[in-house]
């Protein structure tokens, strides 16, 4: 079972959404190491499925777990906006987060 | 500058629909009723963003966008219709000759013409939300 589950949903392998996916791969890839599946779909393939996830537009990116799900859409080229969009803490992100100290007595 | 769209659609309740939603937002909104006169202004014009009705009479949706395509392979356009099977098969053909486009969904409310037009530009900031549910 994998901790984060997406879908990207498309219009073509040759879109500017298509390329979009190129770079939310390659953000998930630096920052979740292998932890997260990432489903493609093309929506002129799939249109009812597209319906079923009241998808509006190309593209369209869902994080469907861990929940809440969160979707993000349009312009994906920006990694750190995706990942902000999205909730998505990187593992960068979480090993710069200064622990708290311990109290002392 | 602001940016400036164009909305092709042979319906002018269509038409009216994204001048009406976008009009308070800054950017500009130009519309055609034909894919012929759609062309004739981009080529008269730079537009950031064309939003483009599948179906429309004389030059449909995907000539428009092939003519569009000859000249410019940047500028998003995305066209809309119902995401019906019948209707997404004809965006097989504009699929097939590496014609870049995106889809939007038919019928669409005015909010989300406004926050996916904001999204699609790259503006998450100024949309409503940055993600919808």
């Amino acid at each position: 079972m994998y901790e984060f589950r997406l879908y990207l949903y498309i219009s073509g392998e040759t879109t500017n959404s298509a390329a979009g996916a190129w770079s939310v791969k390659s953000l998930l890839n630096e920052a979740f190491r292998g932890r997260y599946s990432l489903e493609v779909i093309n929506v002129l393939d799939h249109p009812q499925r597209a319906e079923n996830d009241n998808i509006l537009a190309t593209p369209t990116l869902i994080k469907a777990a861990p929940p809440p799900e969160r979707r993000v859409v349009g312009d994906l080229s920006d990694k750190e906006k995706v990942a902000a969009a999205l909730g998505l803490t990187t593992d960068k992100e979480k090993q710069e987060t200064p622990r708290h100290p311990e109290s002392s007595q | 500058m602001s940016e400036r769209i164009l909305v092709i659609d042979d319906e002018k309740a269509a038409r009216m629909s994204f001048i009406l939603a976008l009009k308070d937002t800054g950017f500009e909104v130009d519309t055609a009723e034909s894919g012929e006169k759609g062309l004739q202004m981009k080529n008269d014009a730079e537009y950031d963003l064309i939003f483009l009705d599948l179906k429309m009479p004389g030059m449909n949706g995907i000539e428009t966008l092939r003519q569009i395509r000859k000249t410019d392979k940047k500028v998003p356009i995305y066209i809309f219709t119902a995401f019906h099977k019948e209707f997404l098969d004809e965006l097989k053909i504009a699929q097939k000759e590496m014609l870049s486009f995106e889809v939007l969904k038919k019928p669409i409310g005015a909010d989300l013409i406004v926050t996916l037009t904001k999204l699609i530009l790259g503006q998450p900031e100024e949309a409503e939300e940055a993600s919808y549910v």
